[in-house]
């Protein structure tokens, strides 16, 4: 299976506003690549579209060798792909960190069947990795939003991705914490010889880690390095 | 008389078993309805069973086959018609709880439906539940126990967040379609045990109070079923010795039942333990 995300042409609209006009951005396998950008440029837009989550008006979208566009249910796929998302969940439901970073083996696990030793051990090796093993047990709603975003880290890596998305990890962080957490993708990165790619509006802080840089603007995108 | 003599009438054992099946079944509905804020959606289900009722009274059947089928197709259409339009599920609620409700008074108005007619599919009797009611009540609670039962771990992420659910390779939009079709028909039912009025009674207050207690969502669900029992067994029982609607005893003790669990929080800090 080719590891790599490429996406050609990319055009959407959302209401009046035409947000992607024809952005072509690539990973290739092992590779770290970050899109940057000012706030509203349509970044985790792109993001969704790469997971398949949102379909493009116009455009190709190949994850793991696959067109997506070819495909009318994504779960497949989707398993391999890792996501953190820039926000972490607004309710207030009672969910134990352990069972939030569980969560990303249910596509691994399949659909009624309960997760066995095997997948906890991946989850706790997950949380480990993040930095969240002590926080096991507490609430998620319960823990800072950094905290939760380790959380969030966590459930992509129990999902054991080939291709990581990430959506502004370090939003919610201290400069310390931003630096501590870039070094942690960083390293995951190389030992699980994952794709990244990631969507920040800090240019300064993911070009150290990335090995391509696009800048999104105007609905285009531009490799910048 | 006493309690035991109660029971020996069909009615009560009718509503008894009604009881057990709903107070178990229903409030795990109120979970997905406060998790999932379909507060607007089930909103909209009390008023197309209202429809239903009045096509029931119009065409003189018994209220709850069409009230079941409107709500099962309302509740079948809506998430796809929101999807489509590009509106939330809250809005095209507001537009079914409108539309229904203006289709239920024409037909009230055009079949010289007398008002304490239509009241009586608002209020709801308990103790007027036939075989068939209790047939379709166990069915319908059976389904929703079983659909928490084996999708647990699918629900649970759903409930987190629906684009997590989505993103881990779960079909997040099938079940949660389901959820949506089920609390349809949930709220039915619940309508001719307890009136659209106090539906909340059995499908709301269980939920509300074991969210303020409960540190996983194994306990939202127990505690949440514990408590629909509880407060309909005792409801039932409070009625009769206090001579009391049946309805309003099972809300009154589901009332008290959520203060008890606010005020352990508050002062215990159960849920908010570190």
């Amino acid at each position: 299976m080719h590891h790599s995300l490429e996406l050609y042409d990319i055009h959407l609209r959302l209401g009046n506003v035409a947000v992607l006009q024809g952005i072509s951005v690539e990973a290739a396998p092992c590779e770290f690549v970050s899109i940057v950008g000012a706030n509203g440029a349509g970044k985790t837009t792109l993001l969704k579209i790469a997971n398949g989550t949102l379909r493009p008006d116009k455009g190709k979208v190949i994850a793991l060798g696959h067109d997506l566009s070819q495909y009318r249910n994504l779960n497949f796929l989707r398993k391999s792909i890792g996501v953190v998302s820039q926000k972490s969940p607004a309710n207030r439901l009672p969910i134990r960190v352990e069972e939030a970073v569980l969560m990303g083996r249910s596509g691994k696990i399949g659909m009624m069947r309960r997760p066995g030793s095997e997948d906890r051990d991946k989850a706790y090796e997950a949380m480990r990795v993040a930095g969240i093993e002590a926080f096991a047990k507490k609430l998620v709603h319960e823990l800072s939003g950094g905290e939760q975003q380790k959380v969030a880290l966590a459930r992509a890596l129990a999902q054991e991705p080939l291709i990581l998305l990430l959506d502004e990890p370090t939003t919610y962080l201290d400069q310390v914490s931003q630096s501590e957490i870039m070094e942690t993708i960083h390293s995951i990165h190389h030992e699980r010889k994952l794709t990244t790619f990631m969507v920040s509006h800090d240019s300064r802080l993911v070009e150290q880690y990335s090995d391509k840089v696009y800048l999104l603007q105007d609905g285009k995108s531009h490799l910048i390095r | 008389m006493g309690l035991l003599e109660l029971l020996s009438f069909p009615f009560m054992q009718h509503a008894l078993v009604g009881i057990l099946f709903a107070g178990i079944a229903f409030p795990l509905i109120g979970v997905f309805i406060i998790s999932l804020d379909l507060v607007p959606l089930r909103f909209a289900m009390m008023h197309v069973a209202l429809l239903g009722g009045g096509v029931g009274l119009f065409l003189e059947v018994d209220p709850l086959l069409p009230g079941l089928l409107l709500c099962g197709l309302a509740s079948l259409a809506l998430g796809p018609i929101s999807e489509r339009a590009k509106i939330g599920l809250g809005t095209a609620s507001g537009f079914f709880m409108t539309l229904t409700l203006a289709l239920a008074f024409i037909l009230f108005y055009r079949g010289n439906i007398h008002v304490l007619q239509a009241f009586s599919i608002l209020w709801g009797n308990i103790l007027s539940l036939t075989r068939g009611d209790l047939v379709l009540i166990a069915i319908i609670s059976t389904f929703i126990v079983g659909l928490v039962l084996l999708f647990f771990k699918e629900i649970q992420a759903i409930l987190y967040d629906r684009e997590i659910a989505l993103g881990v390779g779960i079909p997040e939009r099938g079940l949660y379609y389901l959820i949506v079709f089920i609390l349809g028909l949930s709220i039915a039912v619940s309508m001719r045990m307890i009136g659209a009025l106090l539906i909340d009674a059995f499908v709301l207050l269980p939920a509300m109070a074991a969210s303020f207690i409960s540190r996983s969502l194994k306990q939202l669900f127990l505690f949440s079923s514990l408590f629909g029992l509880v407060s309909g067994l005792s409801g039932l029982w409070f009625s009769f010795v206090l001579d009391i609607p049946t309805s309003s005893a099972i809300i009154l003790v589901g009332s008290v039942i959520i203060i008890v669990c606010g005020i352990m929080k508050r002062r215990f800090g159960v849920h908010a333990k570190k």
